[in-house]
């Protein structure tokens, strides 16, 4: 899944030029400790609720009526349903304006989110192999304008969603496990004769090409669900049809969208969304500082008004005194990670380098809340995956260092102080990086190493780390957030051989073949083989340090209630909210 | 003959106040400078903005060793040891003034912001006062060929100067800054230096045009003057005539053009490191001005010694350029 900034990126991996992650307070009394203000995500519990019932449960207190104000300072990319993939799109889109086969709902006492049907009257049924999964749809469901949803309406929008001319921004997923995902290229290029979804009934059956358990998940992305056979994709960006509880009203691409009531929509069809909020106004490209006054300020329209972009740490503190009750802290599902090249740096050096790495400074001076927007951790699945658990393959707390066991690492491994240099990238043209990369040389110099920053810019720096053969650095920063909660989308591309974003060029037969069983599990042993794989991964092989997860910190006014955390995009749980008096 | 010879000779003139022959000052020959010299320092104005502008220069030029006393450093701190989530752990805002950080430190790097704000003017001051000499020849040499010659080559550097005054200086700043900063992109010990020399040029190219187009005026005015037409008829070289006869006729005019020229580019620099083109690379008040902004109220030292810097070194030069104009310009009289 992609960040709120549009930023080129490929499968999924952060485009951000993170450059630091690391360190600690060294000698300090504890006053570095991050505040433990962090809410973890639904680590625990059921992660899905394959039969939950329509409608869903009415929330004690809510009212209808208002209009809430949202501010970002991103413009939406694409909202065409097939090709949104930023985090910001597709959570406005699949929480308020078009549903899929199947959604997540805010869970009150896990403090995550759960999978539950949404279009289909269940979350799927698969063989025994995963090969072939049938959803049923539902009755009742329409679109805006009055037409009923049938299965043939999702089965075009499936097959759209096949389509890598026409939506080439949006996410892979149909074409990497579907049948002929190669070869079919949607109804726009291939026609409508798609032997891999077929229609019976109300019976929706996706056929695959090789075993793909996490179907459920992919259901619940907007690209999945009812789209009209007469759509133009040029119009439909600047409209899609809705079948959730809100519908465009006006979208200036870039700059607004007021979102009204659909009143084709029924709840008695609805297991997760509710409608109280009478419209939104959502504005885009204001900026972070006046987002932060606004809704500080806390009067008029700014009582009613909310953003999705992180707090500025300049209005951090002030933000806690004061309003500490309206700031909805929780995490992405994202990780950085800092990888030497498993190829050539040693284990005893890879994890000296742990030790070195100046966390903390690193993030103060990229401007992170520690704790906050940054959450010091070592387990490379992010909080609000199921199964995942806490370990810790350092001596140190995780977001601590300690130079004096880096230097002890090192001469186990042979190296002397100064002698072992480790060669990373950062951007020039962003102010962060270079800040980070700062405090990143000094503490890598102080754990023993020598530090050679090798300068480039934001554009490049991407195709930069993924070429293996870029012998010009031997550490590569980067960061990975999951499209749904499984593991499943985590180690076949970062850890497997060949993975298409295998940063650390870790390579292990036993990981591979590891990687291969847990696929073949039934779905609800899944979870804790890969929880199990992640720490064999860090304790055993140690690609590298853990640079962080990232958390948000989203601001709302006094008159905004049931707005959380939602932990798949990192984005306001929408289904759920309303204005109070 | 130079204007400077007609002035003594004028003092001298028969038709001068006789009471100034009695008084007890002895009637001596002033050039224009010296006249001026004296009216400015009788100018309390002046006189305080020379003060001010005189201290900013000291500071800028002893800036490395004013830091090394002080014992702060404008970059190399170590961030968590100074920064708690986007705020100091020591002094403003959150805790009392200290002597060690006078100016507080920077909210993300930790950085001591006094040291920066002293490389701060010397980075202000240098490149002012660098654009100002460049543009002040350039503008010079341009503005006397102009002038002098007649014909087609006036036309075509008049037509140059009317090119770049016409050319939408913001525009230009923001298409051409980057273009060069771009190439130096991979080199970050160069990359300093290529936008302190980017900076410069696009301020130059942008900046001369004024003083061409006053000297050219003048030299109008100035070569139809007998001086310079007898220089003519004798056949003294065109060089000789234009630096030896015109240029010293056209101190006063330089002198005020350059005196309010130094402000506009001190203010244009900020300016333009505040948008981000530039100096990102070494500490400038522009830049901090920027990064400051989002603090403005939960820590507003981090802004306001840069923001004052800036406004006071501006206004002060600013003051100065007028007194400067008002003690040259013959029909003053106070």
């Amino acid at each position: 899944m992609r960040l709120k900034k549009p930023i080129v990126s490929t499968g999924g991996a952060l485009a951000l030029v993170v450059l630091a992650a690391c360190g600690g307070g060294s000698g300090d009394d504890g006053a570095n400790a991050p505040e433990e203000t962090f809410v973890e995500g639904g680590a625990a519990g059921e992660a899905i609720d394959p039969n939950r019932e329509a409608p869903a449960p009415e929330i004690e207190g809510a009212k209808a009526g208002g209009t809430a104000t949202v501010l970002s300072v991103n413009g939406l990319t694409t909202m065409d349903p097939t090709e949104a993939y930023y985090t910001n799109t597709g959570s406005i889109l699949s929480s308020l304006v078009t549903r899929s086969l199947t959604q997540y709902v805010y869970d009150e006492e896990q403090k995550g989110m759960v999978l539950i049907p949404d279009i289909a009257t269940d979350t799927g049924t698969s063989n025994d192999d995963y090969t072939e999964w049938t959803f049923t749809i539902r009755d009742g469901v329409k679109f805006e304008d009055g037409t009923p949803v049938t299965a043939e309406d999702v089965a075009y929008g499936i097959k759209r969603s096949m389509d890598r001319d026409t939506f080439p921004g949006g996410a892979a997923y149909s074409n990497d496990y579907f049948l002929d995902g190669d070869k079919y290229k949607g109804p726009y290029k291939s026609g409508e004769n798609y032997k891999g979804v077929v229609v019976k009934g109300n019976k929706l059956t996706i056929k695959m090409e090789r075993p793909f358990a996490d179907m459920p998940y992919w259901g619940a992305f907007p690209a999945i669900g009812p789209i009209p056979k007469d759509s133009d994709p040029a119009d439909y960006a600047l409209h899609p049809m809705a079948t959730g509880p809100y519908k465009f009203a006006d979208y200036e691409p870039g700059e607004s969208l007021t979102l009204v009531q659909n009143d084709q929509w029924d709840p008695a069809t609805d297991p997760g969304r509710h409608q109280y909020i009478e419209q939104y106004d959502m504005k885009f490209t204001e900026l972070s500082k006046q987002i932060d006054s606004t809704i500080l300020a806390d009067t008029g329209e700014g009582q009613t008004t909310l953003t999705f972009d992180n707090i500025l740490s300049a209005d951090y503190q002030k933000a806690k005194q004061e309003a500490g009750d309206r700031l909805v802290l929780g995490s992405s599902p994202c990780t950085y990670m800092w990888t030497p090249d498993y190829r050539t740096v040693p284990l005893k050096v890879r994890q000296a380098a742990a030790y070195a790495y100046p966390y903390q400074d690193v993030w103060t001076a990229a401007g992170e809340i520690i704790g906050v927007t940054r959450v010091p951790g070592t387990a490379i699945l992010p909080p609000g995956i199921p199964g995942r658990e806490d370990y810790n393959p350092l001596e140190v707390e995780p977001g601590q260092h300690d130079p004096e066991k880096s230097k002890a690492l090192l001469k186990e491994a042979g190296f002397e102080p100064g002698e072992y240099e480790l060669k990373f990238l950062f951007a020039t043209d962003d102010p962060a990086s270079v800040a980070g990369k700062d405090q990143l040389v000094t503490g890598l110099e102080a754990g023993g190493f020598k530090a050679t920053p090798v300068a480039s810019t934001v554009n490049e720096i991407p195709t930069l780390r993924a070429d293996p053969n870029y012998r010009k650095i031997n550490v590569r920063s980067w960061g990975w957030c999951s499209d749904w909660p499984s593991g499943g989308s985590w180690f076949q591309p970062l850890f497997g051989t060949g993975g298409s974003n295998n940063y650390s060029q870790l390579s292990e037969p036993a990981v591979d073949k590891e990687i291969k069983r847990i696929g073949t599990l039934p779905l609800d042993e899944q979870p804790a083989a890969w929880a199990a794989l992640d720490q064999e991964i860090m304790t055993k092989y140690f690609p590298g340090p853990n640079t962080g997860y990232v958390g948000t910190a989203m601001l709302h006014g006094s008159k905004i209630a049931g707005m959380n955390n939602d932990d798949v995009f990192g984005m306001p749980t929408w289904k759920d909210m309303y204005i109070t008096e | 003959m130079t204007v400077t010879d007609l002035q003594t000779l004028s003092s001298g003139d028969p038709d001068a106040d006789p009471s100034d022959v009695d008084s007890d000052k002895a009637i001596a020959g002033k050039s224009p400078t010296r006249i001026a010299l004296q009216r400015l320092r009788s100018d309390k104005v002046a006189v305080i903005s020379a003060s001010i502008i005189f201290f900013f220069v000291l500071l800028a030029l002893f800036a490395p060793l004013i830091a090394k006393a002080w014992g702060v450093q404008p970059e190399g701190a170590s961030a968590s040891e100074f920064v708690l989530n986007g705020l100091p752990k020591i002094g403003p805002p959150l805790h009392g003034f200290i002597w060690s950080h006078p100016f507080g430190v920077d909210p993300n790097t930790g950085n001591d912001l006094f040291a920066r704000w002293l490389y701060g003017a010397r980075l202000s001051l240098g490149i002012a006062l660098t654009t100002t000499i460049l543009t002040t020849i350039i503008g010079i040499t341009i503005g006397l060929l102009a002038g002098f010659s007649r014909g087609w080559l006036d036309r075509v550097l008049s037509f140059f100067i009317d090119f770049f005054l016409a050319f939408p200086f913001l525009l230009g700043a923001l298409a051409i800054t980057p273009m060069i900063n771009r190439k130096f992109a991979d080199d970050p010990d160069k990359l300093v230096w290529a936008q302190i020399g980017a900076l410069i040029f696009v301020l130059t190219i942008l900046g001369w045009m004024p003083m061409a187009r006053l000297i050219r005026g003048q030299v109008l005015g100035l070569r139809e003057r007998e001086f310079v037409q007898s220089a003519e008829v004798i056949g003294v070289p065109t060089r000789q005539i234009l630096f030896k006869e015109l240029l010293p006729n056209m101190t006063a005019p330089i002198i005020i053009a350059v005196s309010l020229a130094l402000p506009a580019f001190v203010a244009a620099e900020a300016g333009l490191s505040f948008l981000g083109i530039g100096i990102t690379g070494a500490p400038s008040w522009g830049q901090t001005i920027s990064d400051a902004s989002n603090y403005y109220d939960t820590y507003p030292l981090y802004l306001w010694p840069s923001v004052l810097g800036v406004a006071i070194l501006v206004l002060t030069l600013n003051l100065l350029g007028d007194s400067i104009r008002d003690a040259f310009d013959p029909k003053t009289r106070r």
